[in-house]
């Protein structure tokens, strides 16, 4: 069989270029099926070697496949024998002679062509289930995506594949990712694109087929508590919390912060640009056919027709998985989790300045976290550099972690480039459509209360709870407290 | 069962929350304004925190709340407000403090809307300069305004002038000192307090302090000034210098603290020619006592025989025959243009007096020599000679000539100037010049 299978492709080689083709038709099968056994068993993983296995080699195959007739074409314009003629020099008659299931030559064409198909089929429906991994995604154009990467992998969509938000639903979605793919080789192969990319915000996939797979309006219901901390720049850097109970329903009687998205609610703006940090309108349609219209008074510019958009969940949650932090955010986390020991004097301070540097490398960023950490303790308290060495390295380290996470000199994404707009602490967030500047008609403008999305239970406060706490009579804020508490009591009863 | 009664209690007490929560007092409305300005306006906020006000439960409210019927009052988050604290406001507390500051001086600064000041800012300047120039610190007539959200006029908001004529009728404005919305007194006892209007070519009161001991001392040990004292008295709780609040306002060992800054001075140095004011005996004692807290009485008797000295010496030799040939120059109608301050020897007089004069006086009353004579009287004889004169010679009006001419030659303080240097520098060693001066110093 095997004698037969040579002699079928030396006679197929017809000339050079017929060899040639034979030659890369059946090394890159025999290579492609070793890479896609190394992938199947999970020993190859690379991205790099998938491009080679489900694209390159695929590739490589057609060509081979295509340089084959071309071979046999030159040759027939070259000799000027008929096709038949060439087919009777190239092959023996033992080969020509039919036997009951048709001529050998037709049976090996036949089982050759059928195998091509069967290792075309492959590498397409495993170069598809390639690209469709997030470490394809990743790690592919690793010099741009790298920062994305990054942030995704320590996300809370870390197990959702990139392909489920970015690359939505058919064959037209896949198409059109594709495309676009072929687009982003062509701008990082010639290094045409933008540092920082600007976020795709037209591209994107609509949230409601998206991100609702998941988190339907309907889901959200009842208040949420969140406690964060804060710490003083002081040397014990004492925290401070704030405790909100976040009204997150969808309710329409309720008017919770997710009414926005509720059934029947359609909320509309227009942005100056597509920062979408200013309005110029905002539209709101209820369920009974009623709608509003506030329109910024400070403001006179028409809206572009691009920037006209209805509002879904990525206009509040636009860093929904790719969560870029602050200094401080990224200081105060990790040393909630410990990362950072809280036992050194002064070591929010230090951390927040470490970290905030301006450093032109990640190797110039970890020499500089270690040395700017090392400087002050040396100048303030030199006891703690030798008492706490250990501390120190676990801090440095962690801060060298944090700051190699959010800062991408190569992309030029520096600390605060992609802010978030949930909330109005990183960015205007809520407060880009909700102030006193966005008026209907009768002068009323979109709500801006404190409480009209969270109760607050505690504000920077030495406890959680502080304010559902009976003040004392001296107390400068009993006032505050006691309307917080009853606000919040209120808000539960509702 | 069990189950059921927790429920109930629960229900009670939600109850009991929510309908508290429709009985809002006004307690809990300060509490929902704190809530929002922490986040929008922080840092007010947190002044007000830091303040005296807020360790006495006095809230947002107290000074803010307003009647609906009042023409400044406006709905914010439904309750009634006004932006704009005037001292009547103020003395609902501080009765005795409005009291005094409605009787001081201060209180007409807003006054100066008819004055040749403002005249000047609004012909030779315009509108606006007259509102940022002139009105922020004299303070300007708070315009209510229905349309504008806060109900005042943005050319009369923000106004913080210390004579401001507020809509309820009350002159002034606490915050020009006592700054918003701390209204710290460690920061109203400090110079930079009255530095926000006491400064400048025609009244720098805080350049002469720094120039004198007093401020010399004061900046080098401000931090011995016990300046947040709640009585703050000299010689007894600071000892280290006085402040202008010190010597102006401030209790002592004898004396009340007085809102009226007028209260302790005797002369006016503001107008061409300085008098003495209404019962100006009685607020020269008032000073001097201050004084006494560090220093001795001939120490201070003698300052006031120089300083009394000083001004009579501006107002005689300088002061009034200026204001003499400047009439007669008015009176004969001289001058090429009709509307005041439009001629060159207008504005010379004007910054003899206003502006060099007023250094003079002030840098003698508060011992800063350089202001006295370099910044003062040698600028005043210099315009005087240089420039005032031979502008009005200028016109060669012979009644005009002939009265600098009997000025020059007669009067024995202006005669020196056709005489020999030697003859002048023998009469200075000898002692027969300064006699010619001696009437200028008073009998105490």
């Amino acid at each position: 069989m095997f004698r037969r299978y040579l002699r079928f492709v030396r006679a197929l080689s017809i000339d050079l270029v017929g060899r040639a083709g034979v030659v890369l038709v059946t090394s890159s099968a025999v290579v492609f099926l070793l890479f896609l056994l190394g992938n199947l068993t999970g020993v190859v993983t690379n991205a790099y070697v998938g491009l080679l296995s489900f694209m390159v080699l695929p590739a490589l195959f057609v060509l081979g496949l295509i340089l084959i007739p071309i071979g046999w074409y030159r040759t027939k314009a070259r000799t000027g024998l008929s096709l038949r003629e060439l087919v009777d020099r190239r092959f023996g008659p033992e080969e020509l002679e039919g036997g009951p299931l048709g001529a050998p030559l037709v049976r090996m064409l036949a089982l050759m062509t059928g195998l091509n198909v069967l290792i075309l089929a492959i590498a397409s429906l495993a170069g598809l289930h390639f690209m469709d991994q997030p470490q394809f995604c990743g790690t592919a154009c690793h010099k741009v995506m790298n920062p994305e990467w990054t942030v995704y992998q320590q996300s809370p969509h870390s197990r959702v594949a990139c392909v489920e938000c970015h690359v939505g639903e058919g064959v037209k979605a896949h198409f059109d990712a594709k495309l676009n793919g072929l687009r982003q080789i062509w701008l990082a192969t010639f290094n045409l694109y933008r540092r920082p990319i600007p976020t795709p915000v037209h591209t994107l996939r609509p949230a409601r087929e998206t991100c609702e797979k998941c988190h339907w309006p309907e889901k959200f219901y009842g208040n949420r508590l969140k406690t964060i901390v804060h710490y003083g720049d002081d040397r014990a850097s004492t925290p401070r919390y704030t405790t909100l109970s976040l009204k997150v329903n969808t309710s329409l009687e309720e008017g919770g912060i997710h009414w926005h998205v509720a059934r029947g609610i359609t909320v509309r703006y227009a942005s100056l640009d597509d920062e979408r940090q200013e309005m110029i309108w905002v539209d709101v349609a209820r369920p009974d056919g009623s709608h509003t219209r506030y329109v910024n008074r400070r403001l006179d510019e028409e809206p572009r027709s691009e920037d006209v958009r209805t509002m879904d969940c990525v206009d509040c949650h636009n860093r929904a998985t790719h969560i870029y932090e602050t200094p401080v955010g990224a200081v105060e986390a990790r040393m909630r989790r410990g990362e950072i020991d809280r036992s050194l004097p002064w070591v929010k301070k230090v951390a927040v300045a470490a970290l905030s540097g301006s450093y032109p490398s990640a190797e110039a960023a970890r020499r500089g976290i270690a040395s700017n950490v090392a400087a002050f303790y040396r100048r303030h308290d030199p006891a703690v550099l030798a008492g706490k060495a250990a501390a120190i390295d676990r801090t440095v380290a962690a801060l060298q972690a944090a700051w190699e996470r959010n800062v991408h000199p190569y992309m030029n994404l520096e600390w605060g480039t992609y802010p978030s707009f949930l909330g109005h602490r990183e960015s205007k967030g809520c407060f880009r459509c909700h102030n006193r500047d966005l008026q209907d008609e009768t002068g009323r403008w979109i709500p801006d209360d404190c409480t009209l999305c969270h109760s607050i239970l505690a504000e920077d406060a030495s406890g959680p709870f502080q304010n559902l706490e009976t003040p004392g009579e001296k107390d400068p804020l009993r006032f505050k407290k006691e309307y917080l508490r009853q606000e919040f009591l209120h808000s539960l009863a509702r | 069962m069990r189950v059921s009664h927790a429920v109930v209690a629960g229900l009670v007490v939600v109850g009991l929350a929510v309908g508290a929560w429709g009985a809002t007092g006004e307690t809990t409305v300060a509490g929902r304004c704190m809530t929002c300005h922490k986040e929008k306006s922080p840092g007010l906020y947190q002044q007000w925190l830091g303040s005296a006000h807020a360790a006495n439960s006095v809230t947002c409210l107290d000074c803010h709340k307003a009647d609906r019927r009042e023409s400044d009052a406006y709905e914010h988050y439904g309750a009634f407000i006004a932006t704009l604290v005037t001292p009547k406001d103020c003395g609902r507390c501080h009765k005795r403090e409005a009291e005094e500051v409605g009787n001081s001086y201060h209180a007409t600064a807003g006054e100066i809307l008819d004055s040749k000041d403002a005249y000047l800012a609004h012909v030779a300047g315009g509108e606006p300069v007259a509102i940022q120039g002139c009105e922020q610190c004299h303070g300007g007539k708070v315009i209510v305004d229905p349309q504008a959200p806060n109900k005042l006029s943005k050319k009369s908001w923000p106004n913080t002038g210390v004579g401001r004529l507020n809509p309820d009728g009350s002159k002034g404005s606490c915050t020009v000192c006592h700054t918003r919305h701390a209204f710290s007194k460690a920061q109203a006892r400090q110079p930079e307090a009255c530095g926000k209007c006491h400064l400048g070519p025609d009244h720098p009161q805080e350049e002469i302090y720094r120039e004198s001991k007093h401020g010399n001392i004061f900046y080098t040990h401000r931090n011995e000034m016990n300046l947040d004292a709640a009585v703050w008295v000299p010689g007894v709780s600071y000892s280290a210098a006085p402040t202008c609040a010190t010597c102006h306002m401030s209790a002592t060992s004898t004396q009340k603290v007085t809102h009226d800054v007028g209260e302790r001075i005797a002369w006016t140095l503001r107008p061409p020619v300085s008098k003495h004011k209404p019962d100006w005996q009685r607020k020269r004692k008032n000073m001097k006592e201050v004084c006494t807290a560090c220093h001795e009485n001939q120490l201070v008797d003698g300052h006031f025989y120089q300083f009394d000295a000083t001004v009579r010496l501006y107002n005689e030799k300088f002061a009034k025959p200026a204001t003499e040939i400047m009439k007669l120059v008015r009176k004969k109608g001289l001058m090429k243009h009709r509307a005041a301050f439009s001629n060159k020897i207008e504005w010379t007089y004007w910054e003899l007096w206003h502006h060099e004069g007023r250094r003079a006086r002030h840098g003698a009353a508060m011992m800063g020599p350089d202001y006295t004579w370099w910044h003062g009287i040698y600028d005043v004889a210099k315009n005087f000679y240089f420039e005032f004169l031979p502008e009005a010679e200028e016109y060669g009006d012979s009644e005009v000539n002939a009265a600098i001419e009997k000025l020059l030659e007669d009067n024995p303080m202006h005669n020196w100037m056709d005489r020999p240097t030697p003859e002048l520098k023998k009469e200075i060693r000898s002692g027969t010049m300064q006699e010619t001066y001696e009437n200028l110093y008073g009998s105490h």
